[in-house]
This record gives C-alpha cells, sequence and structure tokens, in this order.
C-alpha cells in the first residue's frame, strides 16, 4: 500500500519525498462512540494541549492525530479524495490548501463561529485561518559573529564579512520538499525579488543547509550547527527561543512575512460533523485564549489587553501578511512552481535529482 | 294616480344586510381590475429586472475576466523557440475582487500543446475561434457553472511562429450575488410602486365613491315631505344623477300636489251635498214644527232630502269606483276579455235610470264576439261613466234630445265604442279640458267632474285611443277604439 501512496505521489509530484515517518497518536477516551481524524502539518507540541482541551469538553469523541508535511498533505488529500480518513486538515501552506479549495476538495461548513471570522480569514467558508504567525530568523547569539541582523540586507551583510563562519551554517526550508518552505519563497521573492535573488545567491554560495521541516532547523540552530535558521515559523521558534537562553528570533524590519494556519474539511470526509465541532473549538475564545497564555501559537483572535505579550506580533516593520484569496494559486502556477524551483536549484547549486 | 312597487313593505334591517351583502360592490370590482392590471405590470418589469440584473451582472465581472485575461496575455512570450508564461500576481488580485469565486485557467499552444493551467479544461470556444478577439462563455467545470473568457494570439519571432490560447474562467457567485443585489432592490421598489398604486387606487375609489355617499345621506337626513333639490356640491361625474334625482322629486311633488289637490274637492265635492243635505233637513224640521205646513209641503222637504241622499250616494259610488278603478288598474294584470259583457252590463244597469230622465238608451251591436285585452270592472265603469254623462247631457235644457244610441262596430284592427248623445253638444275650446279632473263644464249640472278624468284613465291604461265628435246635428260622441285582441301575436 505505501509503495503505491508513494508512486502516487511521485507521479502527482515533480520531485520525489519521504512519506510521513510520524505514528498517529490518539487522544481522549479510548471507548468514546466517535472518532475525529485529523491529518495536521503541525508540529504535536504546539497542538497537544489544544487536543487534550478537546477531548475532554467533548468526551465522547476521540481524536487521531497524524502529523504530515504540508505537500504531503496537499497529494494525500487529493488522493484520498474518494475515501479521505481524515475529516479534518490542517496546514500551514496555506497555497497549497486554497488550491484544494479552489479545485474542490473541501465541503462548507458555517456555524457562528465561522460567521464571527473576518473575512480575510477564510475563504468561500471552506477553508478557515485560526492562527496568523510572523515569519522569523532564528540565531544562535553565541554562534553568531558580529552583530544580530535585525533585516535581510543586515543578514546579507554579515554573510559577507563572514564568509567562513557562514557557509554550511545557514538553514532554511527545502522549498521542494515543504509546502509552506515554497509558500515563503515565492512569497520572498513577490515581496522583494532583488533582495531575494540577492539572498538566494548569498545562500547557494554559502552552501545553504535545507531541511524539510522547522523543528529540525530550530535543532540545528540550537546545537550550533547553524548560526542562523531563515523563514522560520514565528510560533515554533519563539517557543524555542523562550525555553533557550542561545536563542534569538529576529523579525525582519524590512518586511516580515505573516502566514496563518488554515483548516479545511475534506468533501466525504468520515466524519464531518465533528470536524465542525473541533472548526468552531479552534475559533473559541477558550481556545485562541490558550494559544495564546500557554505560548502554542500565534492567535487568530489575539487578547489586545495582555501587554508586551509575545504572542502578539509587533513587528519592528511592515507586515507582509500572506492574503487567504486566489492569488496564491499564482504561486502555485504549473509554469512558475517549476521555473521557481529549477532557478532555485541553479542558485542553490543543487541538482534537481539529488 | 301614480305607481307603487308591488311588494311595497318596510325591509327589516336584517333584510337590507342580507340584499347588501348580495349586491355586487363597485369598489371591490374597481379594486380588482386594478389589483391585475398592477400585477401583470410589477411582473414584467420583474422579469425585465432578472434579465437585466443577470446581464449587468456579467458586464461588470467580465471587465474584471477580461483585465486579468489581458494581464496574463502580457506576460506570454517566446524564449529560446518556447512559448513561456509568468503569471503576474496582479492578475490574480483582480480576479480575487470576486471574493468567494474559484478560479480555473488554462494556457496552451496549438504546436507546443499543454503549458500550465488546469490540463482537463476544455479550451474549445462555443463560437468559431478568432484570432485576438475574446470570447466571454459559460461552461461547466468541476462541478459548478463557471464564466470563461477565452483568447487565442499568434505569437512571431524570426524564428518561430506559434499560437497561443487562453483560458481563464470564475465561478459565477459574485455576479449572482450581484445580480440578486440588484434584483431584490429593483424587485423592493416595484413592489413598493404597485403597493402605493394600489393604495392611491383604493383610496380614490373611497372618493370617487364620497359623492354618492354624500347624495346618500343628503336624502336620508331629509325631513319627512321635504321634496326640494338637492343643494349640495357634487362632482361632474354626480352631477346627473343629482340632476335626475332632482327630476324625480319634482314629478313625486306635482303627484302629490294632484293628490292633495283630488283630496281637497273630494271634500269639497261631498261637503256640498252634505251641507245642502243638512240644510233640506233642517228645513223638514221648521216646516214641521211650524203647524202651518202642510202634508204636501213635509212630503216634498223628504222628497227633497231623498233625492239629495242619492246625489251623495252617487257621488261617494264615484268616488268609490274611481278608487277601485285605479287600485286595479296598478294591481291586476290585463286579460283577454270580451268587450261586449261590460257594455251590455252597463247599458243595462243604466236603461231604467236613463228612463226616468226621459231619456231612451239604446245599444246598437250586431257582433257576437269582442274579444280585447282589458279588465272587464274598469271597462264597465268606462261605459258606465260615458252613458251616464251622456244621459246627463242630453235631458238638458229645453230640446228633445231623448236619445243616446251606444254602437259598437267591429274593424280591421280594432273594435270602436260609440257612446253618442243629441244634447248640446260640447264647445270645442273645453273639448281638450274635459278629461281635466274636476274640470266641469256646467256647474249647474250635478256630477263630480271625476268621471271623464277616470275614463281617460282607463282608456290610456288599456292604450285605447279616445276621440270627443260632434254630433250631427247637434250633440256630442265619445268614440272609443280598442285593439282586438289576436291570439296568434300573444302566442307568438
Amino acid at each position: 500500500m505505501r509503495s503505491v501512496v508513494v508512486f502516487l505521489f511521485s507521479a502527482l509530484s515533480m520531485m520525489p519525498f519521504k512519506v510521513w515517518a510520524a505514528e498517529p497518536v490518539w487522544f481522549g477516551n479510548a471507548n468514546a462512540p466517535r472518532v475525529l481524524a485529523i491529518d495536521s502539518a503541525m508540529d504535536l507540541a504546539s497542538f497537544e494541549p489544544i487536543l487534550k482541551a478537546f477531548v475532554a469538553l467533548h468526551p465522547d469523541v476521540r481524536v487521531v492525530y497524524r502529523d504530515v508535511n504540508t505537500l504531503e498533505l496537499y497529494y494525500l488529500i487529493i488522493q484520498e479524495q474518494k475515501h479521505p480518513v481524515a475529516s479534518l486538515a490542517i496546514s500551514s501552506a496555506m497555497d497549497l490548501h486554497l488550491k484544494l479549495v479552489n479545485d474542490g476538495y473541501a465541503q462548507t461548513y458555517q456555524s457562528d463561529f465561522t460567521d464571527n471570522l473576518p473575512d480575510n480569514f477564510k475563504w468561500r467558508n471552506q477553508l478557515f485561518a485560526f492562527s496568523i504567525e510572523p515569519i522569523v530568523m532564528l540565531v544562535n547569539k553565541e554562534a553568531f559573529p558580529g552583530e544580530l541582523p535585525d533585516d535581510r540586507q543586515s543578514l546579507l551583510q554579515t554573510i559577507r564579512q563572514n564568509e567562513k563562519t557562514m557557509t554550511k551554517r545557514i538553514g532554511t526550508y527545502d522549498i521542494r520538499e515543504s509546502g509552506v518552505g515554497y509558500l515563503l519563497a515565492s512569497q520572498d521573492a513577490r515581496q522583494a525579488d532583488v533582495t531575494w535573488g540577492r539572498l538566494l545567491e548569498a545562500f547557494g554560495s554559502h552552501d545553504v543547509q535545507t531541511y524539510c521541516c522547522t523543528h529540525d532547523i530550530i535543532d540545528d540552530v540550537a546545537s550550533g550547527k547553524l548560526v542562523l535558521g531563515y523563514n522560520l515559523l514565528g510560533s515554533y521558534a519563539s517557543q524555542r527561543a523562550r525555553d533557550d537562553s542561545r536563542l534569538k528570533m529576529i523579525l525582519p524590519k524590512d518586511y516580515t512575512l505573516m502566514l496563518m494556519r488554515a483548516a479545511l474539511i475534506p468533501k466525504g470526509a468520515p466524519n464531518a460533523a465533528d470536524a465542525g465541532v473541533f472548526l468552531d473549538f479552534l475559533l473559541s475564545d477558550q481556545a485562541q485564549k490558550m494559544m495564546q497564555n500557554q505560548g502554542l501559537l500565534f492567535p487568530i483572535r489575539p487578547d489586545m489587553n495582555n501587554a508586551n505579550d509575545p504572542y502578539v506580533v509587533s513587528a519592528p516593520g511592515p507586515t507582509g501578511v500572506i492574503e487567504l484569496d486566489q492569488q496564491l494559486l499564482v504561486g502555485r502556477d504549473y509554469a512558475k512552481q517549476k521555473r521557481f524551483i529549477r532557478n532555485w536549484e541553479m542558485a542553490l547549486e543543487i541538482s534537481s535529482e539529488d | 294616480m301614480w305607481q307603487k312597487s308591488l311588494d311595497h313593505q318596510n325591509l327589516s334591517e336584517e333584510e337590507e344586510k342580507r340584499a347588501l351583502a348580495k349586491a355586487p360592490s363597485l369598489r371591490f370590482r374597481f379594486i380588482l381590475a386594478g389589483v391585475l392590471v398592477i400585477g401583470i405590470i410589477a411582473g414584467l418589469a420583474i422579469n425585465l429586472i432578472f434579465d437585466y440584473s443577470q446581464k449587468l451582472a456579467d458586464l461588470s465581472y467580465d471587465r474584471l475576466l477580461r483585465s486579468a485575461l489581458l494581464q496574463i496575455d502580457e506576460n506570454v512570450s517566446l524564449i529560446r523557440n518556447e512559448v513561456s508564461i509568468d503569471i503576474p500576481w496582479s492578475a490574480f488580485a483582480t480576479l480575487a475582487q470576486a471574493d468567494e469565486d474559484r478560479v480555473f485557467y488554462k494556457v496552451e499552444s496549438l504546436e507546443q500543446g499543454f503549458i500550465t493551467g488546469y490540463q482537463d479544461l476544455n479550451s474549445t470556444p462555443p463560437k468559431p475561434p478568432v484570432l485576438d478577439q475574446i470570447q466571454f462563455y459559460n461552461q461547466e467545470y468541476s462541478g459548478e457553472l463557471v464564466r470563461f473568457a477565452w483568447l487565442e494570439r499568434s505569437l512571431t519571432d524570426p524564428e518561430t511562429s506559434q499560437t497561443v490560447r487562453i483560458v481563464l474562467g470564475q465561478t459565477r457567485l459574485s455576479r449572482e450575488a450581484m445580480s440578486t443585489a440588484v434584483t431584490q432592490r429593483a424587485v423592493e421598489v416595484v413592489v413598493f410602486i404597485a403597493l402605493v398604486a394600489l393604495t392611491l387606487i383604493a383610496i380614490g375609489s373611497h372618493l370617487v365613491l364620497q359623492p354618492l355617499h354624500r347624495i346618500e345621506r343628503a336624502l336620508e337626513e331629509r325631513a319627512m315631505g321635504d321634496l326640494t333639490p338637492l343643494d349640495i356640491n357634487t362632482p361632474k361625474e354626480t352631477h346627473h344623477l343629482k340632476v335626475a334625482i332632482n327630476h324625480f322629486m319634482a314629478r313625486l311633488q306635482t303627484n302629490l300636489e294632484q293628490l292633495e289637490n283630488y283630496t281637497a274637492d273630494a271634500a269639497h265635492q261631498l261637503r256640498t251635498p252634505l251641507a245642502s243635505l243638512k240644510a233640506l233637513a233642517e228645513n223638514a224640521r221648521d216646516n214641521t214644527s211650524a203647524d202651518s205646513s202642510s202634508p204636501q209641503a213635509q212630503q216634498q222637504a223628504l222628497e227633497n232630502i231623498v233625492k239629495q241622499c242619492d246625489a251623495l250616494s252617487q257621488t261617494v259610488t264615484l268616488l268609490l269606483n274611481q278608487a277601485v278603478v285605479s287600485h286595479r288598474l296598478q294591481t291586476h294584470r290585463l286579460e283577454p276579455t270580451s268587450l261586449l259583457e261590460p257594455i251590455r252590463a252597463s247599458c243595462r244597469a243604466q236603461a231604467v235610470t236613463a228612463l226616468h230622465q226621459g231619456v231612451q238608451l239604446s245599444l246598437d251591436c250586431d257582433l257576437s264576439d269582442a274579444v280585447v285585452l282589458g279588465d272587464s270592472f274598469s271597462i264597465q265603469q268606462m261605459m258606465q261613466n260615458l252613458i251616464e254623462n251622456a244621459v246627463r247631457y242630453s235631458s238638458l235644457g229645453m230640446n228633445n234630445a231623448t236619445e243616446v244610441i251606444v254602437q259598437v262596430s267591429e274593424f280591421e284592427r280594432f273594435y270602436r265604442i260609440r257612446v253618442i248623445d243629441y244634447g248640446n253638444g260640447i264647445p270645442d275650446i273645453e273639448k281638450s279640458r274635459v278629461f281635466e279632473r274636476f274640470y266641469r263644464g256646467r256647474y249647474d249640472i250635478a256630477g263630480s267632474g271625476v268621471g271623464l278624468a277616470m275614463v281617460k284613465d282607463i282608456v290610456d291604461h288599456h292604450s285605447a285611443r279616445i276621440e270627443i265628435l260632434d254630433t250631427y246635428p247637434k250633440g256630442t260622441t265619445f268614440q272609443v277604439d280598442f285593439a282586438k285582441f289576436m291570439f296568434d301575436e300573444d302566442t307568438v
């Protein structure tokens, strides 16, 4: 079965990738009559308290949670379109999720909670954002040479000035493997094409390290293997920076991308009703407050009363919110994506056969 | 006399209410017609609006689609003999103005095949493709109706030439929302106008009928016996009604006046003989108390009283007969009846009386049967009056008129009755007046003055014809023509 899946994925995608490694995790009463399967591209650490709170509220629902890479999740939903396993799919790759909705893989859901959600945080009542977080750079203060960069220009300068120290010590997403990595790169290119070109060139000439997942990059930054991680998800970075004094999270001053995490209910989902209930819970005050107070995620409706709360984004410069609308389809245009990845590979001197 | 309704009795309140409920309502019909007409017009208007709003929404959103298509088109180029496309973000930002609409697109070249977009999208337009000409059309895709813009263009550079086809579509949610919004607003306005129009009709119908109610009230509030013309201001439309009512009341007034005159005269008729009767009776009493009176004188006085009583009795009978005739004329339908019966009867009744007055009454009739449409009693009364009249005027004066002839003859279409006397005759100037009620040619002759008037009434009621002719050498002839009763005519 798994080989078939891999074959299908390969056929569908332009590049090979690993099938998810994470085993499904169960929450709630083992005897609960109903099961809600959630596929999510989200670290369990950030999500576990929320899932536990949910099953505590709804003892008759058992949640099975599967951590899936954003790109895998996209192909999984297409592959399972006839008989979806998961009733709720959560991803930070907004573009892939939006494309799924555009191409008709999601079903409509409407409730008081989704109605209260501002229009720019949902699309067609099929795609709902419940968290918005900054895209950051994470540096290892001890390993970083010289002054900490506060924007991309100063990062470029540091790289040029400390060529040896920086070589092989910058980490970022492999945009071929990570959906969200591609999204962030394409948004960088859109926001500041020239800066992105220089950055890519500098990354290429200094053997940037590519990763599939945020926490791997963070691990390596923490261990000092890397001095800087570029384009990391703010929620994971801030969690680790809070606990680890060596780490510092930087919101680039030139512009800070803002990324939403969004959820959809696949068409034909086995338990769409409980998926809706869970979605309502994600958007409820209780879950939103949990995200903020326990430092799990950046809530979509932050409680502004807490001054200096690190989970209320206060970017030093302009924010480039990645809009949840049809424009995201452009980044995923077949020709554009092919060209973008080829350019990326060329810049980073990686062959596509790698 | 005037006509009365046959079942003239006061309707009870309940019956009146029932009649009112049964009567068709003018106002209801008016409003119903208004509702129908306005309903049809509103229906048509709403239908038009539906069409129009669809077109309007397509027009507006097609502009977005065209703009996005042209932006994409601008980014198509030939690089190293291959079609290269870089879809601009702004093209989709344009499309994102239709918030919730899904976007589908496909770029292909006829030489190179699929380039980007949705590969399974049908890129054949419904109309024959023309280069550089944008086509818009609706087509089902991905389970939804999608509005597509289609463009084909040739790209040339010195080495190669390709034809590129771009199809860009978006679902119709925003269009539907817009047309619904337009329609809804317009329908609201149409419904509002229709309601206003109906209200105006309702108010208008009330106002139109208002003058009628005013006339009605003015009539209801009248004091009894008030027959003066209505003096209320009414609009032109009800002016004629008012005038008609006023004319009717004027006629009623005339009739009432006649009745008053008749009553007064009748009283007068009765008072004179009563007064003379009283005088005679007093005279007789005085004669009795005065012993000087002779039995002859007493006898004479009593004779006078009896005569006067007879005269009075005759007058009362006449008045009664007239009342009866009048009543019969109003209430009895005319029936086929023999004309000869009542004539013979009245001749028989009058023969003796006439003879007392020295007049010989003869009936000259050789018909065996004469059927007319009429009332036997009335005809008899008519004959009686005519004969009485003839006898009375025959025995008058110094002449030797001792004969009154009643003649009945047959003509093709009518029977002619003639009552001929040889009295003094009636002067021509009086002939036209003898039928007037209470007109009396000579006051020295006993008579009520109502006899001939009654004759005229009866004649008119039978649609007969009466003429007064002179008898040769002198005297008067009353000639009455009754139409024959035709069996076949009636049964047809």
